[in-house]
């Protein structure tokens, strides 16, 4: 991790901020160039926390869609209180939570729809496989919302405390104490889907 | 050694969780050696670290190529389309901090409003003397305390606007300041005036116009950027 201190690490934060500040500029000034450019910056991350957030791909892509037409709209009001990426993050998270909240909806009138839902669940290959990766994937699902966000923004994405605070809207300490009660709700959680594996092993 | 690195040689396992919950590298590192005497520690560390390992395998990437010509079209619809009145009306939050004070400006321009409106429909009230110009006792009370209502509305509405006008660096803003001054100086005289002939209708209703004056130079602070 660099030093505060580190001459380097400081030039590449303030580089780091002048192009924060260059792209929300464009993205201000209504140029679809700039759009573009956060999108290629960005679209890949965003793609994959939307996916883990609202488990299809598909959702994901249109969750994305409508976080770059808020930016837009919300664009006038961002006066810097965090980097422009994180903004837009945060913008993303509040764009899964509603979609969540919708599908809630259309699943608690249709249950239906919810069975032919889960069958078609449609997940893009990971970049890197892992033999835990399937079992903590439906453990995550279980996780609350709140709890999901912080686990999938930190361990998955790589965000730092201070930033998945100012997305969320609480303080870093929070944000590490939510990835503490995630992290030990999974261990309890996989520590029963090994032992009710182990189960049905020994009853086959 | 420091009292720190004391208490990280005695690492026990009641602050695995404290070690587990704050990550912090000294910490981790005392953790770490513990773990390596301790069997259920360095369990609990190892699944730790395997949930972290599992996670990034989380991390999805897809080729989506139709996606971003779907978002441009979008914006670019977006971007053609007039603003509505909504736009227009979330444009005069101007600064989201500042919602909670322009709500606060409304309902006391809410009252304030009110307020005026009964001054003005009490302020021709006829009275049983000859002379139109003058009010009775009652009427004279009932219109004091009316105009002090409305004062304090103005005021609060005042106070809302003095770290505004503390601050004026726009030339439109100094002047909304010396307007504000002007106005305070004729209310005063205005009300020394009513002090000696409390019942003529004729100062309150001067009087009434300042106050009124006042408070829309004063909503004109407010909504000024």
């Amino acid at each position: 991790m660099p030093r505060l201190d580190d001459p380097a690490a400081e030039s590449l934060r303030v580089e780091a901020r002048a192009e924060d500040a260059r792209l929300s500029a464009g993205c201000r000034a209504g140029s679809i160039e700039a759009y573009e450019e956060l999108y290629r910056a960005q679209s890949t991350r965003m793609k994959s926390i939307a996916m883990n957030l609202l488990g299809n791909a598909h959702d994901a892509e249109d969750v994305v869609q409508e976080t770059f037409l808020k930016i837009h709209r919300g664009i006038r009001y961002f006066k810097g209180q965090s980097a422009f990426s994180t903004w837009t993050y945060r913008i993303l998270v509040n764009c899964c939570y509603d979609m969540r909240r919708k599908k809630t909806r259309r699943m608690e009138t249709a249950e239906q729809d919810l069975v032919a839902e889960d069958q078609t669940f449609d997940s893009p290959a990971p970049m890197h496989d892992h033999p835990l990766r399937m079992a903590l994937e439906k453990c995550v699902q279980q996780l609350t919302p709140y709890l999901r966000s912080v686990f999938l923004l930190y361990e998955v994405e790589g965000f730092k405390h201070a930033e998945i605070g100012l997305m969320l809207g609480i303080s870093e300490m929070a944000s590490k104490n939510a990835l503490y009660q995630a992290k030990r709700k999974l261990r309890e959680l996989l520590s029963q889907q090994a032992g009710s594996g182990q189960m049905a092993a020994s009853q086959s | 050694m420091s009292d720190l690195q004391k208490g990280f040689q005695q690492f026990d396992c009641s602050i695995l969780e404290q070690a587990l919950r704050e990550e912090s590298p000294e910490l981790i590192a005392a953790l770490e050696q513990h773990a390596t005497n301790c069997e259920s520690c360095r369990t609990e560390l190892n699944i730790w670290r395997e949930i972290s390992a599992a996670a990034l395998a989380m991390h999805k990437e897809w080729e989506s190529p139709a996606l971003w010509p779907q978002i441009e079209n979008s914006l670019q619809t977006e971007m053609a389309r007039p603003r509505g009145w909504r736009t227009w009306f979330a444009d005069l939050n101007l600064v989201p901090k500042m919602r909670w004070q322009v709500a606060l400006a409304t309902l006391v321009f809410v009252a304030a409003s009110g307020m005026g409106a009964w001054f003005l429909m009490h302020r021709n009230v006829s009275t049983p003397t000859n002379d139109a110009h003058l009010l009775t006792d009652q009427a004279v009370q009932q219109v004091e305390q009316a105009q002090k209502t409305y004062e304090q509305s103005i005021d609060k509405l005042a106070k809302l606007a003095e770290p505004k006008l503390n601050a004026a660096s726009t030339p439109l803003l100094k002047n909304y300041r010396e307007k504000l001054d002007l106005l305070d100086s004729a209310i005063s005289e205005c009300r020394t005036n009513l002090e000696k002939n409390q019942a003529n209708a004729y100062l309150r209703s001067e009087l009434l116009s300042f106050y009124q004056e006042k408070q829309q130079t004063l909503e004109q602070v407010l909504r000024e950027e």
